[in-house]
């Protein structure tokens, strides 16, 4: 396709944005932005304050169809809320019920299921975490291994999940399981809704690089799940996750946050001398910032045209990821690249909110190392950039 | 005539590899990095290293050492790199001593005793919070006084420091414009305030800061307060020099894991070794080592032979080792896949170590830049008072 048009600028789209940019600044309270200030961890208790906050507005699932419970945004519209939430640092928008269980629930669960599950993911009295990835099962998900066995009214669930973020927090947990060893890989999976109350699970830990605690290992022993927590057809499981991994890869970039990372970034700059002189006044570091905004910017270009084509084609949406998450890493590479002039010191602690020790370096330093080493997975998750390249050498090129 | 022939170099190579794997490796360095005690570092290790002869393989036969150069020296850093060792190695036998060796008066040289024997930890501070990574730039004052002189300012976070008994710490003599000197400090030293940080890697060192700190006028390196701007650098060349080699062995074991790891794991019914795009990563990745590893030698040759062009060799050295260990731990934790994420497995932990290594001394650009610059830094001497009473 050669140039057809790029989608005109909207002047309700900035009005919008201005409301939302408005309500981010009079909720976010000091207390949270000094924690955000300084990247430190959010507490769960002030994550879930700021979700509810969202709910109430009908934000959080504002991109919902009204009949849903959601107020019917356009793509545009909710890709401005992303990013001014992402740019103001607030807590992040735990995808996993808003836009990955909950249009799940609402396309292809029965009506029992959405007038339970749907409301408290509107307004975020339900954690959900996401039961996908297996040790064994990384870019070839359809090879997972945990099993569900049908026992009269209920599943018995056996198997171990991987990857799990926030599973430490969540209260309910949606997975994919193998209901039939015996059919073609994809064919034998099930969709099914599990309360982590249940007995037999196991939440385990996986510290990251960063030495933050954001994943677990999941382990299912004898897991008793309700029949009525299976979603659509028993062994159709699949279908329902190819519908929700398209959501997820348009949703990964957190273009927001970019912004947030490039003031932080000229913020360091300034701040950082060398020879006497801040880093700032460099020519080679101004040619670097130069370059990276106009990434971004291009990114941003790149999303407009990507969502002015309604259904985001299949090279648009794995060109996206790989972009963007190439880009989130050279940003805060970059950052790193300052912070080396201060010899990289790390003081993971300091991530605590409370944590009143002596700091080595500048403020910043910690929550900055802390995002760059976290985001060395941004070309692992959501569909490896290897993966998403032969997305698009198979599914676009025909090779 | 290298103070080693190749066959004693080829030992030290066997013994120290053979060390360092046995006693060593990843889980061994967190489990020492992670100590909740002061060192995190070992003592039991550095005891070893003095019982080998490592820790005097560099220093004047006066002080026990077997007064080899920095090539001898650069087998054991990449050996003790190969297996994330925390010992503070470099600050202590490159910068430490080697600025007692190069600049220390006879009386001076007495510093180093205790050293080979690993009684004595030496360390060195000398950027600076307004340094970056610009060697010329010293705020820190060494103010005459009627015994020696008070040292005041800032030192930016060193690997080591934290561990130093003894200290070579620069300050400018006299005023801002006044030569800069080293200068010999205890670690427990009134006035010197440390604060202890671990590096990204774990890895530990630490930011201080100096409140007149009293010296004795012997404690200026060197006797005469000549500016030492050049011998600095140099010495700062050699311990980049050596931090290439550290990163060197780092390099060479992630892309062995990362291969390794290749050739088990299956996703798609077969090993991801066998698709051809990852089977040209491994290659490309084994292909920095072997650049690193040849510009690591020429530039090795060219500093223990004293040639001039041995600190642009060093630069390069740098640049090349740099640009190598951000492509290499890159793609060791990207080619794990999520498990490359995880504090348990080694590969994140030689991703951080190359990360630390890559901006110790200087990054690949800063290098560049300086050899497009030109002349070394910091040539302009400077008048200062002699110390009163000195």
């Amino acid at each position: 396709m050669f140039i057809t048009a790029a989608a005109p600028r909207d002047p309700e789209l900035e009005s919008f944005r201005q409301e939302i940019r408005a309500f981010c600044k009079a909720e976010i309270g000091p207390e949270l932005q000094k924690i955000i200030d300084a990247g430190q961890h959010i507490p769960k208790d002030m994550h879930d304050a700021w979700l509810k906050a969202l709910g109430r507005k009908g934000w959080l699932t504002g991109h919902w169809a009204k009949e849903h419970g959601g107020l019917g945004w356009t793509a545009e519209q909710s890709a401005v809320f992303r990013d001014e939430t992402d740019g103001a640092g607030a807590p992040w928008l735990t995808p996993f019920g808003v836009t990955m269980v909950g249009p799940v629930i609402y396309t292809f669960g029965t009506p029992e299921q959405k007038e339970r599950h749907l409301p408290g993911i509107r307004n975020n009295d339900v954690w959900w975490c996401q039961g996908y990835s297996e040790p064994g099962s990384g870019s070839d998900l359809a090879s997972l291994k945990t099993r569900a066995v049908r026992d009269g009214d209920h599943y018995v669930v056996n198997g171990q999940k991987i990857w799990t973020t926030l599973a430490h927090w969540a209260d309910w947990i949606f997975c994919l399981v193998r209901t039939d060893p015996d059919a073609k890989k994809q064919q034998g999976i099930s969709f099914l809704l599990i309360d982590m109350k249940t007995p037999g699970i196991t939440v385990r830990p996986l510290i990251t690089l960063d030495l933050g605690h954001h994943l677990n290992e999941v382990f299912f022993e004898d897991v008793r799940v309700p029949v009525e927590n299976l979603i659509g057809e028993e062994n159709k499981g699949w279908d329902y996750a190819k519908f929700l991994l398209a959501h997820e890869r348009v949703g990964v970039a957190e273009i927001g946050k970019f912004n947030r990372y490039l003031s932080q970034l000229r913020k360091l700059l300034d701040d950082t001398r060398e020879g006497g002189r801040p880093l700032s006044q460099d020519p080679a570091f101004r040619r670097r910032i130069v370059e990276l905004e106009t990434r971004l910017s291009t990114l941003k270009a790149m999303h407009a045209d990507a969502l002015a084509q309604g259904t985001p084609g299949l090279i648009s949406a794995a060109a996206l990821k790989i972009r963007g998450s190439e880009l989130q890493q050279a940003i805060l590479q970059t950052m790193t690249d300052v912070l080396g002039r201060h010899g990289l010191a790390y003081q993971a602690d300091a991530l605590m909110a409370g944590w009143n020790g002596e700091l080595v370096g500048p403020q910043e330093s910690a929550g900055i190392l802390a995002e760059h080493l976290h985001r060395r997975a941004a070309t692992i998750y959501g569909g490896s950039s290897e993966i998403q390249r032969n997305i698009i050498a198979k599914g676009a090129l025909g090779l | 005539m290298p103070a080693f022939d190749a066959e004693e170099r080829k030992l030290i190579h066997d013994s120290a590899t053979e060390f360092f794997a046995d006693r060593y490796g990843p889980e061994r360095s967190l489990a020492l990095t992670r100590d909740a005690g002061p060192d995190g570092f070992g003592r039991a290790e550095w005891k070893s290293y003095a019982e080998l002869g490592w820790l005097g393989l560099m220093l004047p036969e006066a002080a026990g050492g077997s007064e080899g150069g920095l090539t001898e020296a650069a087998i054991l850093f990449a050996a003790a790199g190969g297996q994330l060792a925390a010992e503070p190695l470099i600050p202590c036998l490159v910068l430490g001593a080697g600025a007692v060796t190069a600049l220390g008066t006879e009386a001076q040289q007495g510093a180093l005793d205790g050293v080979a024997e690993g009684e004595k930890i030496l360390g060195f501070l000398h950027y600076e919070p307004g340094s970056g990574y610009a060697r010329d730039h010293v705020e820190t004052i060494a103010r005459p006084t009627a015994g020696g002189y008070a040292l005041t300012g800032d030192k930016a976070f060193s690997l080591g420091a934290h561990a130093a008994d003894l200290l070579a710490v620069s300050a400018r003599i006299g005023g801002p414009d006044g030569p800069v000197g080293l200068f010999l400090v205890p670690g427990d030293a009134a006035g010197l305030h440390r604060v202890p940080a671990p590096a990204m890697d774990g890895r530990r060192g630490a930011a201080a800061s100096l409140d007149g700190v009293q010296v004795a006028a012997d404690a200026l390196l060197g006797g005469t307060t000549d500016d030492r701007l050049a011998a600095i650098d140099r010495l700062i060349d050699r311990a980049s020099l050596a931090t290439c080699a550290d990163m060197l062995g780092a390099m060479t074991r992630a892309a062995e894991i990362t291969t390794d790891y290749l050739k088990t794991r299956e996703q798609f019914g077969q090993k991801l070794a066998s698709f051809q795009v990852l089977q040209h990563r491994l290659v490309d990745m084994r292909i920095c080592c072997e650049e690193t590893r040849a510009a690591i030698h020429a530039a090795l040759n060219a500093e223990d032979a004293g040639a001039p062009d041995a600190a642009l060799m060093a630069w390069r050295a740098k640049t090349v080792t740099a640009q190598g260990a951000r492509f290499v731990g890159g793609q060791g934790v990207q080619l794990h896949g999520g498990m490359g994420m995880t504090d348990d497995l080694g590969i994140g932990h030689y991703y951080k170590r190359l990360s630390v290594g890559e901006a110790m001394f200087g990054d690949a650009d800063w290098h560049l830049d300086r050899i497009a610059a030109g002349a070394p830094a910091g040539e302009t001497a400077r008048a200062a008072p002699e110390p009163v009473g000195a």
